[in-house]
């Protein structure tokens, strides 16, 4: 009677052995790489809803942008991609002429005649800035190309308000001069604009997809990539094929060392001994299919890859004393034994506390109110933080400018910060603010969201400023609550991480310009007018000493006022094996699967 | 016999009502749009929103306006957190899913736990039902998570570093037949060894009370075999209690397991239902309550309608 | 009814049938023996005996093994590294190094009570050592190091005040069973929840069984549409998954002011749980309604209310305590699952808590068994006891349970 159990068991086991799929390169001769992501999944596949780093990565396999980051080179530098050459600008730097590549195709699609795609014109490019006005798209990403472009924000107000949104009305600051020519007129000279380009909101859509596909054209992408959508498990993974029809483009070529000597680009030199100009000149893509896998939780991601069913990952914080020694961050000789190659790759990143300048108690720009928050900044234990959270691995740094970009201080720190641990100093300012030992001062609502470590965070910065005697009343909400909280100034402490949208110091500095208050991205809601003026001047500005002046100032003036306690910026930490070629990696942006080669 | 059923369903029809509205009331208490406009949006985008997804309604409205759906079975309601997936289409390729898992659990679950019930019935009070009462009292005083977390890194990693080659999947899942035992198998085993514990207790004072009937004593009287006294007389007429429970446990499957989905990352509907909730996709959450009521009302009937019709002396009033 | 001294109606109540029955069960003893223990932990927790801050104080760095286990070399060079010496070397770098200084804490270690020229002295003398330890490669792989990191290590020591007595006994205690990956006392931690799952068990399992026992006192003894009300509404309720009403309830709270407190934890259970108490009351309510002694009550003129509280329920006690044993189980056990969710205990550490913590960050899969194996090593022996208790009190007074 019991053999009736038993044989099941047996039957099952039996089944199960036999049905482990094939782990690796699928079958006859065909490349896979095989990518992976810490989500569940982007929430959509179309650009102009986008707006995590997931959505991006998914999105830019599919669709192109005019210009690129270009892919070996550090520091950034941007590139033309779906342009001949870089835009032409005016003297005064307010108009932009584009000349678009020739034969580029969008992918084969049922939404054309015959199913075959159609050649990209200029029409397009400026279809898909509309489209990132019109409301009923849920555009996450207009912020980018508010008042920006002449005649542009009126079109937007109109055809929102209007019964049906009109693509084939022009915008004044939209020029179309020939199918591959086109003029963009700005109303102020705004640096980042040429950022913008490369941002993946701004990928090109054709019109015909998004009518054909209606409602549905977040799970059907059709654009110029180097990959095809095969497939999308929704929570699981997403399956891409090489885009036949691709135009052509070609691996980066060797630049070679430079006449005297010296390295073309910072890193060169390390580059070419890994390998990564093995491949230049042979056209993209170079793998036939990406296989890219979701995974919520960071266990299974790690044991896949260290089962060879992941090509690379990033290292979770738990795992890192598995594959590095913590003293030297060096990866372990077991692992460089089995062929896995370590990147070490810092984040343009700043995680902070911020204030909530608009607080009656604990905001306000008189001496008062400033000496209390400084108080509390130095309180916070960035070491003790750092350690428990980011096993030691993040950089603390001082003000608002990640770090490798003009205006970061020297060896990250500042002799006028007020970064803690520092309780003697922060005792002594809480008294002279008028409150000793924090007698006096209300329950400092601390606003932060449900991420994984963020109770433990929470704890940390509760226990240390307990020690100054002030309470923390730690509310952890999900993001959209933190975000409506933030939206209404309803959180007068709060912490959060801004990773750089592009690699310039203004995209941090905008977080603390008045007319951004909120409903707009600054939370701080601090608005000095001294700042503004400054901010105004540099954005406008092109790299140079004069505008990396103006930006110390404004981070001295942040240091000051203190409505940002920070920073921290991550390193992440990737492994990857043997398998994966030509693998450099970067969270700055997420077009380079079609470099990727794989061995076989 | 018609009668009886109609005036059952009669009677579960506000059952059902109340099930959709407790579900809608508790669910309003978090406000969606901000999660899903992101933080850069005006308070005009914010209305806009708010009034496409018909949250500006009042409460009676929307409960109408979902009850007129889930009436003509029209699921075409587009979820809030995906883009361009409907509700019906998230349920369709969600609600097999977790049924792959649930049903050979169940399966698997009942048929071992009658077997094991038997036997410690059958020999009540001595070692052998000793033995298993106190491993089952010993299963149930586990946390069902250390049994994943510890099912997940033993059965699938060190099995499979064990024997070179990986036997059951870490995480993730692929639809198909052939792929069933690679991903599921672990999960379904691990829900079998949790369950175990409460039914083999169930079955085991189902069959208990069997024991102590007249008509055991007599068929052992007349010299039947334990083989055939537990098989033929015991089981079968133990059939109603496991019958019923089984019928009650039916509708509970759809909802697959939570814990067990978002552990091993299969896409089934309690990881569907799970994400909805943390991410107030309201309409996902509600048409699947309401699905799953009707499920329940129907399986209470069905349950009333087969205990007739096994017990004749249960008469539908 | 007569009334008697309060000791004989013990005796009396001691003596009757079932419990004596329940008096031979050895198993169900020792039970109530352990659950007796956990009640005076939770007690001693309560009255502050491990506070709130023993649980979240760093007292060591992260993932310390128990029982004092040798670790490997690179693991002793982190302990050393991040003990004293880090904040030590700060504090001295201070313009106030004494004011500094006094600030320095460790659990319950403190600064040594050195001149400030000795304290210089040490740490110069350990970031010497450290810089050649730093030389190495990889100190598990390399014996030579041995004796440098023994100095090392004796150095950090050095600048710990020893301690004595209470204090002493207390911050080995906290070392027992390790440290998690923030550095805070696992021993502790496990302790403490010991006070939040028994709070937790002990409330929600008293109001639902109260709730479920009025409520079903008054379906079975009214009948007609009270009856029929709360068949409706226990059908209603028993309709969602459990699981997912407790997490749909839970999760409501989340913005509410209430929600760092237990409140929600609590409304999450009680709406649950009284469903099954409900059902086994009115049952039995049922069968007790054709009693004689009930009708006699019935035709002396005794008002409903009055019968129903002095004479049903009170017969029906011996089911709610065996529904109060089960829910409180139940209480525990779901407690774990909605904390590792997320949505139950925030503020405190609780065994759920504790087994999150672990599971996120990857503890079983780098062979670090402390964390989890604490929370379910008290966890499984307090619910074994309670399962033991039950059993023994369903066989005494329903023996023909399931």
């Amino acid at each position: 009677m019991l053999r009736l159990p038993a044989f099941i068991g047996g039957i099952c086991c039996l089944a199960a052995a036999g049905c482990a799929p094939q782990v690796g390169p699928g079958g006859s001769g065909e490349k896979v790489a095989y990518l992976s992501d810490r989500t569940a999944g982007p929430n959509t596949l179309d650009p102009v809803q986008g707006s995590s780093v997931y959505d991006n990565r998914a999105c830019t396999m599919v669709y192109q942008t005019l210009l690129q980051y270009k892919y070996l080179r550090r520091p950034l530098e941007l590139a033309p991609l779906l342009l001949e050459q870089m835009p032409v600008v005016s003297e005064d730097r307010k108009v932009y002429r584009f000349r678009l590549k020739e034969n580029v195709f969008f992918h084969d699609d049922p939404c054309f005649p015959d199913g075959k795609g159609r050649e990209l014109v200029a029409s397009d490019f400026f279809y898909s800035l509309k489209r990132m006005a019109q409301d009923s798209n849920q555009p996450k990403g207009w912020w980018l190309l508010k008042d920006s472009i002449v005649g542009f924000d009126e079109y937007r107000q109109q055809q929102n308000d209007a019964e049906t949104f009109d693509y084939d009305v022009p915008v004044e600051g939209l020029k179309v001069i020939n199918d591959h020519e086109f003029e963009i007129y700005l109303k102020q000279p705004l640096y980042r604009f040429t950022y913008v380009l490369a941002m993946f909101q701004t990928a090109i859509i054709p019109r015909e997809a998004v009518e054909h596909y209606q409602t549905k054209f977040a799970r059907n992408p059709v654009g110029t990539g180097p990959f095809r959508l095969e497939r999308w498990d929704v929570g699981s993974q997403l399956i891409y094929v090489k885009n036949p029809n691709y135009w052509e483009e070609y691996y980066p070529a060797d630049p070679g060392i430079n006449k005297d000597g010296s390295e073309p680009y910072l890193g060169y030199s390390a580059d070419k001994a890994l390998g990564f100009y093995v491949d230049a000149g042979k056209r993209l893509p170079l793998v036939d299919r990406v296989e890219l896998k979701f995974y919520v939780q960071a266990q299974p991601k790690w044991l896949k890859f260290r089962n060879h069913e992941l090509d690379y990952t990033m290292v979770p914080a738990e795992n890192f004393e598995e594959a590095y020694i913590k003293r030297t961050a060096k990866i372990r000789q077991e692992f460089v034994d089995k062929g896995i190659r370590s990147h070490a790759e810092p984040l343009l990143d700043m995680i902070y506390i911020g204030f909530n300048m608009e607080d009656p108690d604990f905001g306000g720009y008189d001496e008062k109110h400033k000496w209390l928050r400084q108080a509390i900044a130095l309180a916070i234990d960035w070491d003790e933080w750092n350690e428990a959270i980011y096993n030691d691995l993040n950089i603390l740094y001082d003000g608002p400018i990640p770090p490798g970009l003009e205006g970061h201080p020297e060896h990250h720190t500042l002799s006028h910060s007020y970064r803690g641990p520092d309780l003697p100093r922060a005792r002594k300012l809480l008294a002279k603010a008028g409150y000793p030992d924090g007698k006096g001062l209300p329950k400092l609502v601390y606003y932060l969201s449900r991420g994984e470590k963020n109770p433990e965070a929470a704890e940390i910065n509760q226990r240390n400023l307990a020690e100054l005697g002030i309470r923390l009343d730690v509310r952890l909400v999900d993001f959209s609550t933190l975000t409506d909280a933030l939206r209404n100034s309803r959180a007068p402490f709060f912490s959060l991480a801004w990773g750089s949208d592009y690699p310039d110091a203004e995209n941090n500095l905008q977080l603390f310009y008045g007319p951004y208050k909120s409903p707009s991205s600054n939370n701080f809601n601090y608005d000095r007018p001294e700042y503004n003026a400054l901010y105004e001047r540099a954005r406008v500005m092109s790299p140079s000493s004069e505008r990396t002046k103006l930006y110390e100032q404004m981070r001295d003036m942040v240091i000051e006022d203190a409505p940002m306690i920070g920073s921290m910026a991550r390193t992440r930490y990737y492994l990857m094996h043997e398998r994966l070629r030509n693998f450099k990696p970067t969270e700055d942006f997420f077009n380079w699967p079609k470099y990727l080669n794989v061995a076989e | 016999m018609w009668v009886y059923i109609i005036r059952r369903v009669l009677y579960n029809i506000p059952v059902f009502l109340a099930i959709v509205l407790l579900v809608m009331v508790l669910l309003r208490n978090q406000d969606p749009v901000p999660g899903l406009l992101g933080k850069n949006a005006t308070q005009q985008e914010y209305d806009s929103k708010r009034h496409e997804l018909g949250l500006d309604r009042s409460l009676l409205v929307q409960y109408g306006a979902l009850l007129t759906e889930i009436v003509t079975f029209n699921f075409d309601r587009e979820m809030w957190t995906q883009s361009g997936m409907t509700v019906g289409e998230q349920l369709r390729s969600a609600i097999p899913t977790s049924l792959a898992l649930t049903l050979p659990a169940l399966a698997l679950t009942t048929l071992i736990s009658i077997c094991i019930g038997m036997l410690s019935a059958f020999a009540r009070g001595r070692w052998l039902d000793k033995t298993l009462v106190f491993f089952a009292v010993l299963g149930m005083s586990i946390s069902f998570l250390v049994y994943i977390i510890f099912g997940q890194y033993f059965g699938s990693y060190q099995l499979g570093r064990l024997l070179g080659r990986p036997i059951f999947a870490i995480h993730g899942y692929e639809m198909g037949w052939q792929n069933w035992a690679y991903y599921l198998l672990l999960p379904v085993l691990i829900s079998v060894i949790v369950a175990m514990g409460y039914d083999t207790r169930f079955y085991r004072a189902v069959m208990v009370e069997e024991t102590q009937k007249d008509y055991i004593t007599t068929a052992r009287a007349k010299g039947a075999s334990d083989r055939k006294i537990m098989f033929v007389h015991m089981l079968r007429n133990a059939m109603i209690p496991i019958i019923t429970r089984i019928m009650i446990t039916l509708p509970f499957l759809v909802t697959g397991s939570i814990l067990l989905e978002t552990f091993f990352g299969i896409p089934g509907m309690g990881n569907v239902l799970l994400t909805a909730i943390l991410n107030n996709d309201f309409p996902v959450v509600e048409v699947f309550a309401a699905i799953f009521a009707g499920m329940f009302i129907v399986s209470i009937i069905l349950t009333d309608v087969l205990y007739a019709l096994f017990d004749p002396r249960v008469r539908l009033q | 009814m007569i009334s008697r001294p309060i000791s004989s109606r013990l005796r009396r109540l001691l003596n009757t049938r079932e419990m004596r029955k329940l008096r031979r069960d050895k198993g169900a003893l020792c039970a109530l023996l352990v659950i007796g223990c956990y009640l005076l932990i939770a007690l001693a927790v309560m009255s502050n005996l491990i506070s709130r801050q023993d649980c979240t104080q760093v007292i060591g760095s992260n993932g310390m093994p128990g029982f004092f286990l040798e670790e490997s070399r690179e693991r002793r060079f982190e302990n050393a590294r991040t003990s004293m010496l880090k904040p030590v070397l700060r504090a001295l770098g201070h313009p106030d190094p004494k004011a500094a200084l006094a600030d320095v804490k460790l659990g319950r270690w403190r600064v040594a009570e050195k001149s400030l020229d000795e304290l210089q002295q040490i740490t110069d003398d350990a970031v010497a050592l450290r810089l050649i330890l730093n030389e190495s490669e990889n100190l598990d792989e390399e014996p030579q190091f041995e004796a440098r990191l023994v100095e090392f290590e004796r150095k950090t020591a050095d600048l710990i005040k020893p301690l004595s007595g209470w204090d002493n006994f207390m911050q080995n205690a906290a070392l027992l069973l390790g440290t998690d990956a923030q550095g805070r006392s696992i021993f502790f931690r496990g302790v403490y929840s010991i006070k939040v799952a028994i709070q937790i068990g002990v409330v929600t399992a008293i109001v639902s069984v109260l709730i479920g026992a009025v409520l079903g006192a008054a379906a079975g003894y009214w009948g007609g549409w009270v009856d029929s009300l709360i068949v409706w509404l226990y059908t209603t309720f028993s309709s969602i998954p459990n699981l997912v009403l407790l997490v749909v309830i839970a999760y409501a709270f989340t913005d509410s002011d209430a929600k760092d407190t237990l409140l929600p934890v609590y409304i999450a259970f009680c709406s649950t749980f009284w469903i099954g108490t409900c059902r086994v009351i009115r049952g039995e309510t049922l069968k007790l309604k054709e009693q004689e002694y009930i009708q006699a009550a019935q035709t002396a003129g005794f008002g409903s209310w009055r019968i129903l509280f002095r004479h049903v329920l009170p017969n029906t006690s011996h089911l709610m305590l065996i529904n109060f044993s089960l829910l409180l189980i139940g209480a525990i056990k779901s407690e774990v699952i909605l904390s590792f969710l997320g949505l139950g205990v925030k503020s405190q550490p609780s065994w759920g808590v504790m087994i999150r913590d672990a599971g996120n960050n990857g503890d079983v899969m780098t062979g670090f068994f402390w964390q989890i194996g604490t929370a379910t090593a008290f966890m499984f022996v307090l619910v074994l006891a309670f399962n033991i208790l039950s059993d023994a009190l369903q066989d005494a007074f329903d023996p023909k349970h399931l």
